[in-house]
């Protein structure tokens, strides 16, 4: 009201965007921006991806990436079948907690209410009672992920459609050449080179242009930094780095490949080791290993003796900044948030990052009150997706030295909060942007052992026989599910055929 | 027989929120408690008439209540929104719809496409004709929600207007079906536990005494027990939201029955107008700061169309709540709790709340501190963020007719709402709230309704050409209006459905 009367000029939409950096965040953001807003000049300043980008290097991805390849016009056709990728159901977790055996966190449900009461509730309560099955069982899609069959959406299960989301292993060269080659389709402008400066605005601390090593000067209205962990352009405008390393242990990721698995799995695995953890997947051209750790608990020589064969070591220093978009730059990806794979949250923040940055762009002001409610909302999901993993830590049961200082961190207060009150009841509380579906909580949480000290009073509506004959309905119904369901590499390799 | 482990509840006060909170302890959690409601009749209730939000369904559905026959037995009629009159200037009339704008379909709000008409310079009609709700409203039509979430009429939702001095009795009988005790009596002292502080009886004026191991407080404004007893610290918030008045008088219903409430400003305050089917309820919060109580009586009388069927009662409250509503071991629900004026209809839903928090973080004899922190933080969370929406409604205004008025429009708000409104005014983004009460169209409704308008709109509608945008607009408006035309009239679909008992 006032304002306007003030004759303050109306914030001019933005049309020039340069994106730095050129892996997979930097050509799938231009991809985005120009085929979401199509009136956006894009330009990718494509300087080879950063040695340490963990995006570049991680092959697994969460099932958000099928519906961001949606949103952008790519098919599986593209991105499966051209690309090379496979698909993913989920991940075993072995050695996590001592005595317990491995558990599966797949992308779907866990169970079903049980007249209207959370399953979860009512396994706790027949398990007080009756010996029942490890609460993995009762996942129709970890189930079809452990028996490495395939099945897509459309079957019920006792009535209800169970949920089974895929994500992909992606054969990353060929996944980085699709989206370059689909954002340049696209319209989206590539320039090589460079940067040698990031100049500012005296008078507003905004970017002026960037100035590549050639001399080149691109001039931008907004920079989108996909330049991996160091950030090298949204660093340069300064503010506060929130270092999660009190949280996060592992200060060191090892990568390594092998030949190819002849037959393809659908669970990836990820077991715990004496300073770290370490994992397994593979993607239809190469099995990927890896292994992440601690430099203060073990040698770089112990760390990799687990692996095939030994490649490259980064450093990575796990936090965000704190304000991810500032002024006329924002960082996406490793820029933004740094955080260690286990989980495989790395392309998602990615793609959600873009999201965001598609239906909240600003003004050519760039305007404080807006960008506040995109940082607002971004770091809100990159610190519960820290919770979920600070998580795994916590609720770990091993004794090595790492571990023992591991079950002392002191949780954030989000998820100290939210171990709080399922330590309590078994209750989760609800957080905005969380990326991590309650059942995928339950999944880990339960998954080690880590029980609440009572059930929810409402549970015991549904009396306690009712309750387990329920329980072993669904669970043999799972049974004749999955056996019915094809052998997902062979399904797999006939697809595979018609590339 | 072993000892009974249930818990004692016992609830303090037999208003709309007692009876609620009844109801629902005896059907959700009978394994876990008895239910021993006091109260005094002599006392009376608040209930004025009260108009709901839709959340009022699923509590009923939750208790097995038959929706005919409660709509019926309270009088109740169907509502789709309020209708707001006068509030940015006089002459002005809005409604905030229980429903989204728009078709429902694709990833941007509708109200970026309504915007670039209108900064493009085009004449587009109001914001409300591209509402499935506020067009129905203004038809005076009703039909159910569609579940088809493609279909234009599954874009809105519904609530109730109903007669709260029958909804209590109603549940009452269901709670007392389902075994809740009740008994009638003045409570004269609440006993303390020495050692732990918590509440340990409450002792009637006949000399009866009752134990308990929980209590919840629904005395209402008195406050019996967390406020009077315990001395809980009341957040006031009367800087904000300054009336502290309400004159309250039924009138027979003369003019049609609307499926939405009235809520027009007035002079220091505001009145509501809720059609019910045998009575319309009216009434006038006011300031006395700003007005007297014999002027504000004078003003409701004179504003209000209808013969009135009562005597004008006026109430006393003040804006705020409870520092905390959980503590030791009793809980404040409704009004004990707090209070916020019921210009967005929020008094039943904040008991809805609080009985929800409690259900679900139901205690055991040892009462854990993660449970009674997370209750509190949840209905903190509540009130904060209502009291910003009610704040929007005063402060979004170009009034400066009154003394009251320009109060309210040049008042200091506090900076969560502040940030709101910049954001909104910059380019239509409505602070992303996912959980919980007035999420985006509810937000959109009041700032476009009351003259917070976007300078600019999300980039991506520019998409669109201009004629092909307006084309849409136009057909969008067409369709609606067609599929509100087929609906039957509100009157008519109660006189079917739900007819109030013939007078015996």
């Amino acid at each position: 009201m006032s304002d306007a009367e003030s004759g303050v000029t109306v914030d001019p939409q933005i049309t020039a965007v340069a994106v730095v950096g050129s892996g997979v965040a930097g050509w799938s953001a231009a991809a985005a921006l120009k085929r979401r807003i199509s009136s956006l000049n894009v330009e990718v300043i494509s300087s080879p991806p950063a040695p340490d980008s963990i995006v570049d290097r991680v092959i697994s991805t969460l099932p958000s990436i099928v519906d961001f390849h949606a949103d952008i016009g790519l098919t599986d056709a593209d991105t499966i079948v051209r690309a090379q990728s496979a698909l993913r159901a989920g991940t075993i977790f072995e050695g996590w907690a001592d005595g317990l055996a491995d558990y599966v966190h797949a992308y779907g449900n866990y169970g079903v209410p049980i007249d209207g009461t959370p399953f979860h509730q009512q396994w706790l309560r027949a398990r007080a009672v009756a010996k029942v099955q490890p609460f993995d069982r009762f996942s129709p899609a970890a189930e079809l992920g452990r028996s490495g069959r395939f099945a897509a959406q459309g079957t019920a299960i006792v009535g209800a459609m169970p949920t089974i989301g895929y994500g992909l292993q992606l054969t990353m060269e060929r996944y980085q050449q699709l989206m370059r080659a689909y954002a340049l389709h696209l319209g989206v402008a590539e320039r090589g080179g460079e940067i040698a400066a990031v100049p500012l605005r005296p008078s507003d601390g905004f970017i002026d242009r960037l100035e590549l090593t050639d001399g080149t000067r691109v001039t931008a209205e907004l920079y989108v930094d996909c330049t991996g962990p160091q950030a090298n352009i949204r660093s340069k405008l300064g503010g506060e780095f929130i270092d999660w390393s009190g949280w996060l242990p592992c200060d060191r990721l090892i990568f390594a490949t092998a030949q190819p698995r002849q037959d393809a799995q659908l669970l990836d695995g990820v077991s715990s080791t004496a300073f770290g953890w370490q994992w397994a997947a593979s993607s239809p051209a190469a099995s990927c290993h890896g292994v992440a750790y601690s430099s203060a608990h073990a040698s770089r020589d112990e760390a990799i003796a687990a692996l095939p064969s030994a490649a490259a070591e980064i450093s990575i220093r796990q936090g965000r900044w704190a304000q991810p978009w500032l002024r006329n730059c924002v960082a996406v990806g490793d820029a933004a948030v740094t955080v260690e794979p286990l989980e495989w949250a790395n392309l998602h923040l990615v793609h959600s990052q873009i999201d965001r940055l598609v239906s909240m762009m600003c003004g050519r002001d760039c305007a404080a009150v807006e960008l506040g409610e995109y940082n607002r909302q971004s770091n809100a999901e990159a610190d519960r997706i820290r919770d979920f993993v600070c998580a795994h830590y916590v609720t770990a049961r091993r004794d090595e030295p790492f571990w023992a200082e591991a079950s002392r961190i002191e949780p954030p207060e989000s998820l100290a909060h939210t171990l709080l009150l399922f330590a309590e009841r078994g209750r989760l509380p609800y957080y905005e942007e969380e990326t991590f579906s309650r059942d995928s909580w339950l999944a880990v949480l339960l998954g080690q052992g880590f029980t609440p000290r009572r059930t929810d009073p409402l549970a015991d509506i549904v009396p306690i026989e009712d309750v387990t004959r329920s329980i072993a309905n669904y669970r043999e119904a799972i049974k004749s599910f999955v056996d019915s369901q094809p052998v997902y590499h062979q399904v797999f390799s006939s697809l595979g055929q018609h590339a | 027989m072993i000892e009974d482990s249930r818990l004692k509840v016992v609830i303090v006060g037999g208003g709309t929120a007692g009876w609620m909170t009844a109801a629902a302890l005896a059907k959700l959690l009978p394994s876990r408690c008895r239910v021993h409601l006091v109260e005094s009749e002599a006392i009376g209730i608040v209930g004025v008439g009260e108009a709901t939000l839709p959340h009022i369904r699923g509590f009923n559905e939750k208790l097995g209540i038959n929706e005919a026959d409660f709509m019926a037995r309270t009088r109740a009629t169907f509502k789709l929104g309020i209708e707001f009159r006068d509030w940015a200037r006089p002459g002005d009339s809005y409604i905030h719809p229980f429903g989204t704008f728009g078709s429902g379909q694709g990833d941007i709000d509708f109200h970026h496409y309504w915007n670039r008409a209108r900064q493009e310079g085009q004449k587009v009609p109001p914001i409300g004709d591209f509402s499935m709700a506020v067009t129905m409203a203004y038809m005076n039509r009703f039909a159910r929600p569609s579940a088809d979430p493609a279909a234009i009429e599954s874009t809105f939702n519904y609530a109730y207007q109903f007669d709260a001095t029958l909804y209590a009795p109603y549940l009452r009988r269901i709670a007392e079906q389902l075994g809740t005790v009740r008994t009638e009596g003045r409570i004269v002292d609440v006993e303390l536990d020495g050692e732990s502080g918590n509440v340990r009886a409450v002792r009637l004026e006949s000399g009866e005494r009752i134990e308990g191991d929980l209590f919840v407080d629904c005395s209402g404004f008195v406050s019996l027990i967390i406020g009077k007893t315990l001395g809980e610290s009341f957040e006031d918030w009367s800087k904000w939201l300054v009336c502290d008045r309400a004159v309250a008088m039924p009138c027979r219903t003369t003019t049609a029955l609307t499926p939405y409430t009235g809520v027009i400003a007035m002079p220091a305050g505001w009145r509501w107008r809720i059609p019910l089917q045998h009575r319309t309820g009216n009434g006038y919060v006011y300031s006395s700061a700003f007005t007297t109580d014999e002027a504000a009586r004078a003003a409701l009388i004179e504003a209000v169309g209808g013969e009135p069927i009562a005597e004008p009662r006026v109430l006393k409250f003040k804006a705020g709540r409870r520092k905390r509503s959980w503590v030791g071991n009793c809980i404040a629900v409704g009004l004990a709790s707090g209070f916020l004026e019921p210009l967005e209809s929020t008094s039943i839903y904040l008991i809805q709340a609080a009985i929800t928090g409690l259900v679900e973080l139901f205690p055991e004899r040892e009462i854990s501190h993660a449970d009674r922190d997370e209750f509190n933080r949840l209905i903190d969370a509540e009130y904060d963020w209502i009291r910003d929406f009610l704040i929007l409604h005063y402060h979004a205004t170009e009034r400066s007719d009154t003394p009251f008025w320009d109060y309210v429009r040049t008042m200091s708000v506090p900076d969560s709402l502040k940030e709101k409104m910049e954001l909104f005014r910059r380019r239509g983004r409505v602070v992303k709230h996912r959980e919980g009460l007035f999420l985006d169209a509810s937000w959109v409704a009041v700032y476009i309704g009351q003259g917070v308008l976007p300078e600019s709109h999300d980039q991506r509608v520019d998409m669109l050409p201009q004629s092909v945008l307006l084309q849409n607009m136009e057909s969008l408006r067409a369709a609606i209006r067609s599929k509100a035309e087929r609906m039957p009239d509100h009157r008519t679909h109660i006189e079917h459905y739900c007819p109030m008992p013939k007078a015996a």
